[in-house]
């Protein structure tokens, strides 16, 4: 007995809806998997240790609360600002969010401003764009001056 | 040993996301068949319902369908080379539904009522493949995001102008209570600069939101036991707001409204991460839309759809039923949903175009009818998917200004599907934006296809950031 026309579009329909929840699997497996490699990802960021290779001792603490002498540990990649995310966290009413970066590429350091409200200066030079310092330059991140040291 | 260039490319070819095609051309071709068998079983050029080789359609009637697979495949080996590390996930995702939206307009076009449109389908299918190349353009053209940041006031200045164009168009109609739709035609295209104006507003709000957002997220300034943020900066932010939703009103474009100040109220809330501005905007909103609902008579008219009682038909319900421009777009959607049942009637098997606008603002129902609610149910789930995955991208990114452009781009969306897809079930007051990349219309897609692209776009930049830190 031939096929029947309505019952084969039936059978589309059905196989239709079979196939768009297939399809859906299909994406929700592949985010899955997704999800679980960006996690081990970044649990092996956490692990690797970063070495210090260089510190920031606070000489003139300006309005905020942190004393001079302080000093904070650098990462070869090390931002500094109010926010959770930064490598140095300071809890200053004149830092921003993200204030500054700072980067060592061969031994130099390079220090840029992070579109702060009040600015990044090295050596009284402001750093809006990236600007090369050296052990004993002096960096302020808003109303704060650091002396940069190895 | 270094690995021939042959060998890479293959390592590197983004198999995730041809993977991902596979289904979706089935999909796509498999409902081409059921609606060309449809349309001849109601055209009566089947007489007999027996199944037979003859039947079937010939490969040429396929080509529209084979073409947009084909563009697909294309766009699938150019980001191969290109965008290798961008995300493999949302163009599967997004192409399955512009093709599912490209049938059912085809299907529609020809019974459309009052002025059926045959070349409906076609006309939707070359939006689509425009909107594939402008999805190319923005993903190669944005090399520096930063771009989209520095200029903002630029951006949101051309978006509102453009809108206000079309607003001296509105203005000249002059009857203030009717709902008029956008329309700003250059030619023989009607273009809806609106569509545009939402990216632009995200990329100001986002690129504000990022500049100011220590002094927006401390919140000096205190009403009560309200804090917000200064005037000096607020200032900008709500201007912009303002302007935007005044055009909106003068265009008559309530639905548009809703959506902007629903962008507006979720990016604050990311960008400050107080629910106390939420809900003091929130407030206003209220305020707001009473205002609106007492000026405006063809407000009170959607509202008053809205409480229409279907289930128990009374001669209120009549009266609402029977006005023009009343409850009869809604009430005959909710008819096709319900005609639809569980597994629908099947594509170009129903009788969708009762509806007045059912190819754009309606859309909803049309699939409702035709798919059914395990269709629908599965369309749903495509949207939550890409807007999860935009969400992901959005997490992922790597400076404040990517983070809060991929949301707020994200929550179009979201807001978008949410608002006309909740007023075409008659939750909330019906108002005409479309259903993204199922509705017909092309500004509709192409914008649509800007923010697939900026999210691809920020997707890559987030891959390579990672790739040099490594």
């Amino acid at each position: 007995m031939p096929l029947q026309l309505d019952v084969f579009l039936l059978i589309l329909r059905l196989l239709l809806i079979v196939l768009l929840y297939l399809f859906l699997m299909q994406v929700v497996i592949a985010i899955t998997r997704d999800l679980r490699k960006s996690t081990a990802a970044s649990t092996d960021m956490e692990n690797r240790v970063l070495p210090v290779i260089g510190h920031l001792v606070v000489v003139d603490s300006g309005p905020s609360s942190i004393l001079p002498g302080t000093s904070y540990n650098l990462e070869p990649q090390t931002s500094i600002g109010r926010g959770p995310t930064n490598t140095i966290l300071i809890g200053d009413n004149f830092i921003s969010g993200e204030h500054t970066r700072l980067w060592n590429r061969n031994g130099t350091w390079y220090v840029q401003d992070a579109g702060s409200t009040n600015g990044t200066y090295v050596n009284n030079q402001p750093a809006r764009d990236p600007i090369a310092a050296k052990p004993g330059d002096i960096i302020q991140v808003g109303f704060i001056r650091f002396k940069l040291t190895a | 040993m270094a690995q021939k260039p042959s060998m890479r490319a293959i390592k590197n070819y983004r198999w995730q996301e041809l993977g991902l095609f596979i289904i979706p051309f089935l999909i796509l071709l498999m409902e081409m068949l059921q609606l060309l068998l449809a349309r001849s079983v109601r055209e009566g050029v089947v007489a007999t319902s027996s199944l037979n080789p003859k039947n079937f359609p010939t490969i040429q009637a396929l080509i529209p369908i084979l073409g947009l697979i084909a563009l697909l495949l294309a766009v699938n080996i150019i980001l191969s080379f290109s965008f290798r590390k961008a995300d493999q996930i949302l163009l599967p995702l997004v192409g399955l539904l512009s093709g599912i939206g490209v049938l059912m307009v085809t299907r529609l076009g020809p019974n459309l009522r009052p002025f059926p449109d045959p070349s409906l389908g076609t006309r939707q299918l070359i939006w689509v493949i425009l909107g594939l190349f402008v999805f190319l353009i923005t993903l190669f053209g944005l090399r520096n995001l930063n771009w989209l940041s520095r200029y903002k006031y630029t951006w949101a200045i051309l978006g509102i102008l453009m809108v206000g164009v079309t607003l001296i168009n509105a203005l000249r109609v002059k009857d203030f209570n009717s709902p008029n739709h956008d329309q700003l035609n250059i030619g023989p295209l009607a273009l809806q600069p609106s569509e545009l104006l939402k990216i632009f507003l995200v990329i100001f709000f986002a690129a504000y939101l990022t500049e100011n957002r220590d002094v927006v997220a401390a919140g000096n300034l205190r009403i009560g036991p309200l804090r917000l943020p200064p005037f000096r900066q607020l200032g900008p932010l709500i201007l912009m707001l303002a302007l935007a939703l005044l055009l909106f009103f003068g265009i008559r474009e309530l639905g548009l409204a809703l959506l902007i100040y629903g962008i507006f109220l979720c990016m604050i809330y990311l960008g400050s991460g107080k629910i106390s501005y939420v809900i003091s905007s929130l407030a206003i909103f209220f305020i707001l839309g009473f205002i609106g609902y007492s000026l405006l008579g063809y407000v009170r008219d959607r509202f008053t759809t809205v409480g229409i009682d279907v289930v128990n038909w009374s001669a209120a319900s009549e009266a609402v039923y029977s006005t023009p421009g009343g409850g009869f777009q809604v009430v005959q959607g909710l008819i096709a949903l319900c005609s639809g049942g569980i597994i629908g009637a099947g594509l170009g098997l129903g009788h969708p175009t009762v509806v007045p606008v059912i190819q754009s603002d309606m859309i909803f129902t049309a699939l409702g009818e035709e798919l059914g609610l395990a269709g629908m149910f599965a369309i749903i789930g495509i949207y939550l998917l890409i807007i999860y995955r935009g969400y992901r991208i959005a997490v992922e990114a790597g400076d404040p200004f990517s983070q809060l452009l991929a949301a707020g781009l994200t929550s179009i969306f979201a807001i978008q599907t949410l608002i006309i897809s909740a007023g075409n079930m008659k939750l909330i007051p019906l108002t005409g934006i479309p259903l993204p990349f199922l509705s017909y219309g092309g500004s509709s897609i192409i914008a649509n296809y800007i923010i697939i692209g900026i999210l691809l776009r920020i997707s890559y930049n987030t891959a390579q950031q990672r790739e040099g830190l490594a």
